[in-house]
């Protein structure tokens, strides 16, 4: 009776707390991909060490649930649903595991070697697996058993990862900025550019011309470009009107982004596809910085969409009351850059050109995920 | 999906010969049987009646018979690309399992037990696909579609019982007019269809959205062989930057290397020929097939996922060199 008692409260719990998670994205009191990210595993941490299953679909079932409610609440936010899809693919990939570990014949039960000859194999090839039964009845409260210590330590890990991934970015500056050479950056609001920036500097001397980006991330700009002077870097703050004239002498353009989609098109602040349209005039490569976290399953179908639209009064303010009677004015946060604008994806697993971001969605996520 | 009872396949009446097996009669039975055959698929489909019908005594006197029927198969048929690859995954799949499991008496008796089977996979991949490919179709788009493909048009026929609004550009695609029968089909299913002449889609391209074209073979490249027109809407495409989609099962990808429409196997040759004379049948010797390079497709949607035209290459490579 205490134990039920004791179980409910726990469950309330949980529930209050999904509550205010959902209310604090809504808010955008939780704000920036990293952040999501790391806020949304920490979550399902604590779900998945309340939850409670007696077979494996019923917990996909409910993180789906779950995913589909965080997602619903902030739709542009697609570091939630991809870290959820994430943990989905940890938990399908672990039962796959036991069940394997546990009939004994993984090797036979799983499908022969590659998709394109799913048509012609089947699992039950040489007569019916004696151990495929065994699965569902008595050894399922052993697999559930097993399985949880795992999961968490599962989310555990790729909540490190998250942690530790600037780091791992920024240990690849050396590599992709030479001696002297002139970078361009149009986000400043990026943690990752930062890091990356910093990390370098240590090791080479250049330049960099920090856009304004004008309105929404001025006071961002300055910040950024303080920082990136106090440690030592030659640095110029450039307003948006000037990229295309000075876009001749850039070596390169190095940008963050609030999301990478699966056809590796980029979502990232406004400005942005400007800049690489110029990039691609005067030929100039265009890397972008992202960790795994930000790399959505979706393809860019309804671009418009996808794009948030902020604050007019960073555009307009109020107190030009006459002119905001006469005129639209529109904020767009987000832009959305084309894959054949980028050259490189320098991701916490290394450096991949866009077209293959395909490869790392096949990868980390599985397909049955992608709509949650 | 489970598809764990077993559907032998139904044979074609007289394609049991007595003496000597007609592959390529029976492959053209199957086409003509079932209008929703692909290509690849029936080639497969004909070597697992093959299968049923020889006893051979050893693993190389199965893959030897394989080979010839084969062979026999691409030199029987004028358009042999598709089916090339339904053969190829065909003979590589039998060679693997041999080589993996050893017992390759099991695997001739899984082929023939479940050839229906691999039928009813095939159409319903192509299910699978148009699910894929949905989200990408949207209210008030106008789509651009060339000649007639099965996994375009069923991708079509679900985004309108899914009720999304579109409007359809078909194009008559000569010289087999082939679009005609596509903008039949989407009529018949409520679908607003406007059929164009071929050499009207510069005019058309403006107003499109988006491309969508089935593909004849994907080759490794990423590029796709498809009916004739494909290539000059792909270069319109892109150059009105439109995005241009590819539907196609993944038993199309075919290990080709083609650089241009030259490279194609077996295509008319009298079309490359020129002369002073006045030719009556001109234009049905006019070449039926063409390649567009991966560089002009947007994005291919398979039933292995959407990919890029990197993606099938690396497909491939998985199948033959792993």
């Amino acid at each position: 009776m205490l134990a039920a008692g004791a179980h409910i409260s726990k469950e309330k719990d949980l529930n209050a707390h999904i509550e205010a998670f959902v209310a604090q994205i809504k808010r955008r009191q939780i704000q920036g991909s990293y952040n999501v990210a790391l806020a949304t595993s920490q979550l399902l941490l604590r779900v998945l060490s309340a939850a409670r299953w007696t077979h494996i679909d019923q917990l996909v079932t409910q993180i789906k649930v779950l995913g589909k409610r965080l997602q619903s609440a902030q739709p542009r936010e697609l570091a939630c649903g991809n870290i959820i899809r994430r943990v989905l693919a940890l938990i399908r990939e672990e039962s796959e595991d036991t069940n394997d570990s546990e009939s004994g014949d993984g090797a036979i039960n799983s499908p022969l070697i590659t998709s394109m000859f799913s048509l012609l194999s089947t699992n039950d090839e040489y007569g019916p697996n004696p151990h495929s039964q065994s699965l569902y009845d008595g050894t399922g409260r052993s697999i559930k058993k097993d399985l949880k210590p795992y999961i968490i330590e599962g989310i555990q890990e790729l909540i490190d990862e998250l942690r530790s991934i600037d780091e791992s970015i920024a240990s690849m500056g050396v590599e992709m900025i030479h001696e002297n050479e002139t970078i361009l950056t149009p986000t400043p609001n990026s943690r990752t550019v930062l890091k990356f920036l910093l990390r370098t500097a240590q090791k080479r001397k250049f330049t960099v011309l920090v856009v304004e980006v004008f309105p929404n991330d001025v006071e961002k700009t300055h910040e950024f470009a303080l920082k990136l002077a106090e440690a030592g870097i030659e640095t110029t703050v450039i307003t948006d009107a000037m990229v295309y004239s000075i876009m001749g002498r850039v070596g390169k353009v190095i940008l963050g982004t609030h999301a990478v989609l699966a056809n590796g098109g980029l979502l990232a602040s406004a400005g942005a596809a400007m800049i690489c349209q110029c990039a691609n005039v005067h030929r100039t490569p265009v890397v972008v910085c992202t960790g795994l976290y930000k790399l959505s399953p979706m393809y860019p179908f309804d671009i418009e969409s996808l794009i948030e639209v902020g604050d007019t009064g960073k555009v307009l303010e109020f107190e030009d009351g006459s002119l905001v009677d006469k005129v639209n004015v529109v904020n767009p946060l987000y832009d959305y850059v084309p894959p054949e604008s980028v050259d490189l994806c320098i991701t916490n697993m290394g450096g991949y050109s866009p077209n293959f971001m395909y490869r790392l969605v096949i990868d980390h996520y599985r397909q049955e995920d992608t709509t949650l | 999906m489970t598809l764990s009872e077993t559907t032998p396949l139904k044979l074609p009446p007289d394609s049991v010969a007595s003496n000597g097996f007609d592959i390529v009669a029976t492959y053209r039975r199957f086409l003509r049987e079932d209008p929703d055959m692909t290509m690849p698929v029936a080639a497969i489909e004909s070597l697992v009646v093959l299968l049923s019908q020889t006893e051979p005594t050893t693993a190389s006197e199965l893959m030897d018979i394989l080979a010839k029927a084969v062979a026999e198969l691409k030199k029987g048929v004028k358009n042999s690309i598709s089916l090339s690859a339904g053969c190829d995954m065909f003979q590589r799949f039998v060679l693997r399992n041999i080589q993996e499991y050893g017992d390759w008496e099991a695997c001739r008796r899984h082929l023939v037990k479940n050839g229906g089977l691999f039928l009813d996979r095939a159409k319903a991949s192509r299910y699978r696909i148009a699910e894929l490919g949905l989200p990408f179709i949207q209210d008030d788009d106008t789509i651009l579609i060339h000649s007639h493909s099965r996994a375009v048009t069923e991708l079509l026929l679900l985004a309108a019982r899914h009720h999304i609004r579109f409007r359809v550009f078909v194009t008559e695609s000569r010289p087999t007019a082939e679009g005609l029968s596509s903008a039949k089909t989407l009529r018949d299913n409520g679908i607003p269809v406007r059929v164009i002449v071929d050499g009207a889609v510069g005019w058309a391209i403006q107003k499109v959205d988006k491309v969508f074209v089935g593909a004849e073979g994907v080759a490794e490249s990423g590029g796709i062989i498809n009916r004739v027109g494909t290539y000059q809407i792909a270069v319109l495409a892109k150059d009105s930057n439109k995005p241009l989609y590819v539907v196609a099962e993944s038993h199309k990808f075919v290990r080709l290397f083609p650089l241009s429409p030259f490279d194609l196997p077996n295509e008319s040759p009298a079309a490359n020929t020129f002369t002073t004379e006045q030719e009556d049948d001109e234009i049905q010797s006019s070449p039926l097939l063409d390649f567009t390079s991966d560089n002009l497709i947007t994005a291919l949607i398979t039933d292995i996922g959407v990919l890029t035209s990197s993606g099938v290459s690396e497909e491939l490579i998985k199948m033959w060199y792993d």
